[in-house]
C-alpha cells in the first residue's frame, strides 16, 4: 500500500483478505445471533431484531456470492447487481431499525403502561416527521432518480441513528426504575444499536469516495462485527430477572404514570335524542315500558300490586 | 460500573452529536455522503460505473 493511498482512505491487496473475511464473519454471526432469538424463545419479544438480522444475512450473503462468483458477468453487470441489492436491502433495513428501536422503547417501559402508551405516542409522531424531513432535505439540486434514493435511504438511516442515540441514552440513565440492569438484553440491544449509530454517525461525517474498498470500512466493519457478536452473548447468555420495581408514593415517574393510563381512555356516550326504537332489542323495550309505568305510578301502590 | 457505562453512553451520544454537526457542515456540497451499515464494502459509483467500481478488485 502506497502513503498517498493510506492517507487518502483507499486500501488495496494487501487487506483484501481481511476484508472479505469481515464480511463472511458478519453473515455468520447474524446467523448465530438469529439462532439464539429462536432458541431462547425470544422471537415473540425480538422480532424485528431477528428480522433485521435475517434481511443482514440474506443480503450480504447476496452480495458476497456476487463479489465471490460474479466475475463471469463481467465487473458492470455485477456491479449494477450489487448496487441495487445494497440498497433495497438497506432502505428495509432502516425501516426495521426504527421498529427495533420502537419495540425496544416498548418492552423497556413494559412496567409503567401509562408512560410507556405516552412515550409510544411521542415515537410514533417523532419518528414519522423525521423521516418526512429526512425525505425532504435529500431534495438538493442536480440530484434526480437514483441519487435521489441513495440520499433519501442515507437520510432515513441517520434519523434512525439519532433516534437510537437518543434511546440508548434514556435507556441507560433510566434504567433502575425500569427495573432493568446492564446485564437485560434490552440494554445490551441498545448499547449495540448506539455504537453501530455513532460509527454510521462518524462514517457520514467523513468524506465521500470513488472506490468499494476503504479503511473506514474496514473499521466499520470490525464494529458492526464487534455489535453481533455482543449481541449474540446477550441471546446466549440467560437474562438476569426484571427486579421488583419500588417507586416511593411521590415519585414524579409513578404519578405521570396514572395520568399517562388514563390519557386517551375512550369516553362513554349518552343517547339525548333521535333514536328510533328499532334500535333496541324487544326485551329493552320491555324493561323501559315498565319503568316508565312504575315511574308514573306512586311508589307504596306498585310496591302493594 | 455504572459511571463507566454511563460515560461510554455519553461518549457516544457526543460523539454522534458532533458527527451529525460536521455531516451536515459538509452536506452542502453536491456528493453524496453514503452512511454503511454492513461489513460489505458500499456501492459509492453510480450504476452503469464502466469499471463496475473496482468490485473485484478485492478477489
Amino acid at each position: 500500500m502506497r502513503y498517498s493511498q493510506l492517507v487518502q482512505g483507499d486500501l488495496r491487496v494487501t487487506s483484501m483478505p481481511f476484508f472479505t473475511l469481515l464480511g463472511y464473519l458478519e453473515i455468520g454471526l447474524c446467523i448465530a445471533a438469529l439462532c439464539a432469538i429462536v432458541a431462547k424463545k425470544q422471537w415473540k419479544d425480538y422480532w424485528s431484531l431477528g428480522s433485521f438480522l435475517a434481511v443482514r444475512a440474506a443480503s450480504s450473503t447476496a452480495l458476497a456470492s456476487i463479489m465471490r462468483f460474479g466475475r463471469p458477468l463481467g465487473a458492470s453487470v455485477a456491479y449494477n447487481l450489487y448496487f441495487y441489492i445494497y440498497w433495497i436491502s438497506f432502505a428495509v433495513e432502516s425501516i426495521l431499525a426504527l421498529i427495533v428501536v420502537y419495540s425496544i422503547f416498548r418492552l423497556a417501559m413494559a412496567p409503567l403502561k401509562g408512560l410507556q402508551q405516552l412515550g409510544m405516542l411521542v415515537f410514533r409522531w417523532a419518528a414519522a416527521i423525521s423521516v418526512i424531513v429526512a425525505l425532504g432535505s435529500a431534495v438538493s439540486p442536480h440530484m434526480t432518480g437514483v441519487k435521489y434514493l441513495m440520499a433519501a435511504v442515507s437520510q432515513v438511516e441517520r434519523t434512525q441513528n439519532i433516534l437510537t442515540l437518543c434511546l440508548l441514552v434514556f435507556v441507560c440513565f433510566a434504567i433502575r426504575p425500569m427495573g432493568l440492569n446492564y446485564g437485560s438484553r434490552i440494554f445490551g440491544i441498545s448499547l449495540g444499536l448506539g455504537i453501530m449509530s455513532t460509527a454510521n454517525l462518524l462514517q457520514w461525517a467523513g468524506t465521500s469516495f470513488d472506490t468499494m474498498y476503504s479503511i473506514y470500512d474496514v473499521i466499520d466493519g470490525v464494529v458492526i462485527c464487534l455489535v453481533l457478536a455482543t449481541w449474540t452473548a446477550y441471546f446466549a447468555l440467560p437474562e438476569p430477572k426484571r427486579r421488583l420495581i419500588v417507586l416511593p408514593t411521590t415519585s414524579p415517574f409513578l404519578r405521570w404514570n396514572q395520568i399517562s393510563q388514563v390519557l386517551g381512555d375512550n369516553p362513554g356516550f349518552v343517547a339525548i335524542g333521535g333514536v328510533p326504537p328499532e334500535l333496541f332489542a324487544p326485551a329493552e323495550i320491555e324493561v323501559m315500558q315498565r319503568a316508565s309505568l312504575k315511574m308514573a305510578t306512586p311508589f307504596p301502590r306498585s310496591m302493594s300490586a | 460500573m455504572k459511571i463507566i457505562v454511563r460515560s461510554l453512553v455519553i461518549a457516544l451520544a457526543l460523539t454522534g452529536a458532533i458527527a451529525t454537526t460536521c455531516a451536515n457542515a459538509s452536506s452542502a456540497k453536491a456528493t453524496v455522503s453514503v452512511a454503511k451499515t454492513s461489513a460489505m464494502p458500499a456501492p459509492v459509483c453510480p450504476p452503469n460505473d464502466p469499471n463496475g467500481c473496482g468490485i473485484f478488485d478485492g478477489n
